[in-house]
């Protein structure tokens, strides 16, 4: 997340909105996962990014997309629909939002347990953080199912 | 929110990791979120410590001469910028193998049909209808105006940025920089303030023409007036 000072005022006014009109949503079932060497790690991102014949995200977007462990980087595009975040980096390098390449850096160092098969991408640009309660509950158990212990969530 | 754990990050919007190209960096970023599941106890935000190196300079000039002496239309002045800016576009999808480019349906070499759909609607002021600029381009557009705007003015804000991405000389502008430079020097950025005038007009019979404006011009470029005005519920992240 960004300083709200470093926006520009309207955007900043725009979030400060946002934040005060929050539902509150509170820490559920506190997990403790098994020790780090020993994790399976995804990554779930608000990014929009998705592989180039997936569909774009549309505006008020609550469905997500799949990113397997080794994406091709040259097949990843991203169509959030915001214009108001910086895309020169992820251009230059996908990892500085969705960091795959981190995380296989981090389990061939063994400092992970492993990296997971499936990454998941939403679009942020939501006002009602409760509307993704299904789909993000369905990526729960899809994680979990998977075997996965740590999912890392990377706003945008 | 009660995220159970949560590192905050004092970088700018779109890089949450920090740094690009920097594994380093983004490295110690991932370990110090981690590092949260055997430290937190209950519901936590943690500070990271470490700002990112500046992104680029805040005040940044291209060195292209975009200037042009002849065709003064819309499209004519566009195509030609877009030409004196091609060279060094290819260079970074070379050098990168690969391009953000397509997300209007483009493919990947079509830049100009873009750019003229752009001029297009600029000129013509027709919101509602998809530009036909080439056979071939104009079936494969993957949305419907007005929203497709959105994604053509991304796609040609990704070939400017892979423009200037690779060219000789001090690292690459940051965000503001970039968006000075398109909206303050350049006649994409004359195109898009052109359209953004266009969806402001057309907001009595296209409630969702002035949102669209907000998608494709960043806030504080647009006129002296907020770019975004989103409409109940609202759009924006």
């Amino acid at each position: 997340m960004v300083r709200l000072s470093d926006l520009h005022p309207t955007e900043a006014e725009h979030l400060r909105a946002r934040a005060d009109a929050m539902p509150v949503l509170e820490c559920e079932r506190w997990l403790t996962p098994p020790p780090l060497t020993e994790s399976t790690v995804a990554i779930v991102s608000t990014c929009g990014m998705h592989r180039r014949d997936d569909p774009p995200f549309t505006p008020l977007a609550l469905d997500y997309r799949l990113l397997p462990r080794g994406v091709d980087w040259a097949d990843v595009v991203v169509s959030h629909i915001s214009a108001n975040f910086d895309r020169s980096g992820l251009a230059d390098d996908p990892n500085v939002a969705m960091p795959l390449d981190r995380l296989e850096d981090l389990a061939a160092a063994g400092e992970i347990g492993g990296v997971s098969q499936w990454h998941y991408t939403f679009m942020g640009a939501m006002p009602q953080p409760q509307s993704f309660e299904e789909t993000g509950t369905e990526v729960g158990r899809l994680l979990a199912d998977d075997g996965v212990d740590v999912a890392l969530l990377v706003p945008i | 929110m009660q995220p159970p754990r949560a590192l905050f990050v004092p970088f700018p919007l779109g890089r949450p990791l920090g740094v690009p190209g920097d594994a380093e960096f983004q490295l110690d970023v991932l370990r110090a979120s981690l590092a949260m599941l055997a430290t937190a106890t209950e519901s936590t935000i943690e500070d990271y410590p470490i700002e990112a190196p500046e992104a680029g300079p805040e005040v940044w000039a291209c060195p292209l001469n975009l200037a042009v002496p002849t065709d003064d239309t819309l499209t004519g002045r566009l195509m030609a910028e877009v030409a004196r800016l091609r060279p060094w576009a290819t260079e970074t999808r070379r050098q990168r193998g690969r391009t953000t480019f397509g997300l209007s349906g483009a493919a990947a070499d079509q830049v100009d049909e873009v750019a003229a759909a752009l001029a297009l609607v600029a000129e013509t002021g027709d919101i509602d209808t998809n530009p036909v600029v080439d056979t071939a381009a104009a079936t494969g557009w993957a949305h419907d105006m007005p929203f497709l705007l959105r994604h053509l003015a991304d796609d040609l804000r990704s070939f400017y940025h892979e423009a200037i991405a690779s060219q000789p000389g001090e690292t690459p502008p940051n965000h503001d920089a970039l968006n000075e430079w398109i909206f303050g020097q350049t006649v994409f950025g004359e195109v898009l303030i052109t359209i953004g005038d266009h969806l402001t007009a057309a907001e009595s019979h296209s409630p969702f023409a002035p949102l669209i404006r907000g998608l494709m011009i960043p806030e504080g470029h647009y006129r002296d007036v907020a770019s975004f005005k989103g409409i109940a519920g609202g759009y924006e992240s």
